[in-house]
């Protein structure tokens, strides 16, 4: 058995798994709330509406702690995302999914008692709420117990991003609880003053905070409840940032490699993964995700990763707005990934903790890690082994190639880089299945498969 | 920052609810009063109108 570190903070349970499934144990502290969501017809609506992660209750015998109520069984979702590899759209999303939850939950007479992002994931496009103990009986007099959370792990970080117009991502990371309030008020710029939204939750938050010696608490109500959960919803939804062009949008359309070259590169792809089983994929540097969507036809689950969070943005958009694809897109940068963090850095682990994939697609990246990233490309065969089970797609860009040359004027060449030596170091952790010259340039795309 | 360490994560949180309850109470209110008037205004529209056709 191997309890989630990710469980330590919560009195009322806690997640393991065991032979590959996933269990919460329900607390004897936490029964009378269980009992409330399962009767008051709380669960099934959430679980109705997809919003909520269903679970059954188990009949095994556990025997893990004198304090056990329940064990739930839960279904395992493909992958694990944090709140710092989702774009702008995702955060909103999972933000918008939160308060609908709150909202509902008042309905039904209970309230969410936590609001961090960690209890959202993403599958098939949609964020869905994983935490079953996070609801506690509503008293109407009370304000919303987690309220500063929402603040901290959605309302602000959406504000930064929306305000600055960039993404706050690496700072979310080193924020585990989120985004402070003084930080926020201090990064926003003046004009966002003048938003009722910002003004109230942002600097009325932030004059007030640590000004409380005496906790005077005037009786709240409903409808007061319900409005304030109603106005967070609309400065949520009210916040449209208008997709950026970053560095990397049209990348192929805008391409000065040919037509040619992407339709080609194209049925070589085609046919390379034709010939392998894959259940899993992960596309790094996917940019728009038009190889994921290849590898996403085959009832595969995809992971799309890239460094770009415009291009991640639009992704999820297709994801969101095509049902048949299962890609989750995320903001991860595989030249530095996301980090452990949290208690003991077990809490959260890092992206390379938590991916293992059947297959592994590299196209295009190899020359950028190479050229702009420095990296040498005798470590890259360890990163692409430890990535992948079994399959590995890679396309090597020589350097004659006019993107590298675009590179290589604005920079020096460090690492010795030819197709010989690619060749030789991915040789030493991998078979070379197939090997291919993309028509239309220079480049070569290679199926490996990983030595046992 | 470091007497919120001592601080309860809720309190603080519960002062600014009520003054965001309370502004958002009075801009309801504001709202309220609005929407009547505009009511009131669209409402008296079609009378208006109505009186203009038969004078024609």
């Amino acid at each position: 058995m191997l309890v989630n570190p990710a469980s330590y903070k919560d009195p009322a349970g806690f997640v393991f798994e065991q032979n590959g499934l996933i269990y919460r144990q329900v607390n004897k502290e936490y029964a009378p709330f269980y009992n409330q969501l399962m009767q008051s017809g709380l669960y099934s609506f959430l679980t109705q509406k997809q919003w909520l992660l269903p679970h059954e209750e188990s009949d095994q015998a556990f025997n893990l702690s004198i304090d056990s109520f329940k064990v739930l069984s839960t279904p395992k979702l493909p992958f694990i995302s944090y709140s710092y590899e989702w774009s702008f759209e995702m955060l909103r999303d999972a933000a918008l999914l939160t308060l609908d939850i709150n909202k509902a939950a008042i309905e039904h007479g209970m309230i969410l008692k936590d609001a961090t992002s960690f209890n959202v994931q993403f599958y098939k496009g949609k964020p869905v709420f994983i935490d079953t103990l996070s609801f506690e009986t509503y008293d109407t007099s009370r304000p919303w117990v987690a309220y500063r959370q929402f603040c901290e792990n959605f309302l602000f970080p959406l504000f930064l991003e929306y305000y600055l117009d960039t993404d706050i991502n690496r700072i979310l990371s080193a924020y585990i609880d989120g985004i402070p309030v003084n930080i926020a008020a201090n990064c926003l710029p003046l004009r966002s003053r003048f938003n009722l939204g910002v003004w109230l939750h942002v600097y009325v938050q932030h004059s007030v905070t640590g000004n409380s010696k005496k906790e005077s608490v005037l009786p709240f109500n409903k409808v007061k409840m319900q409005r304030m959960v109603e106005h967070l919803r609309q400065v949520v939804t009210s916040m449209k940032r208008q997709s950026p062009v970053s560095r990397w949008t049209n990348y192929y359309q805008g391409s000065i490699l040919s037509d040619e070259y992407l339709s080609e590169k194209e049925k070589l792809f085609r046919l390379f993964i034709s010939g392998i089983d894959y259940a899993q994929a992960l596309d790094v540097g996917s940019n728009d995700g038009y190889f994921s969507n290849i590898l996403s036809e085959d009832a595969a689950e995809v992971i799309s990763i890239d460094a770009d969070s415009p291009c991640i943005n639009r992704l999820y958009l297709q994801s969101k707005m095509d049902k048949r694809l299962n890609i989750l897109p995320m903001v991860v940068d595989i030249s530095n990934p996301s980090p452990a963090v949290g208690f003991n850095n077990t809490e959260r682990p890092s992206f390379l903790q938590r991916i293992k994939c059947d297959l592994v697609a590299a196209l295009a990246i190899m020359h950028h890690l190479v050229f702009t990233r420095n990296i040498n490309p005798k470590l890259l065969p360890e990163l692409f082994r430890q990535l992948t089970r079994k399959w590995l797609i890679i396309e090597f860009v020589p350097t004659e190639d006019p993107k590298v040359q675009e590179l290589l004027t604005q920079r020096k060449r460090f690492h010795s880089y030819d197709v010989l030596i690619f060749e030789n170091d991915f040789s030493a952790l991998f078979e070379i299945e197939k090997k291919a010259g993309i028509p239309g340039s220079m480049r070569t795309l290679y199926l490996m498969k990983k030595r046992d | 920052m470091m007497n919120l360490l001592y601080v309860d994560p809720g309190s603080g949180s519960y002062l600014v609810q009520m003054i965001i309850a309370a502004v958002l109470g009075v801009v309801f209110y504001f709202k309220s009063i609005w929407w009547s008037i505009k009511s009131f205004f669209t409402r008296s529209k079609t009378p208006d109108s109505t009186k203009d056709k038969v004078n024609d």
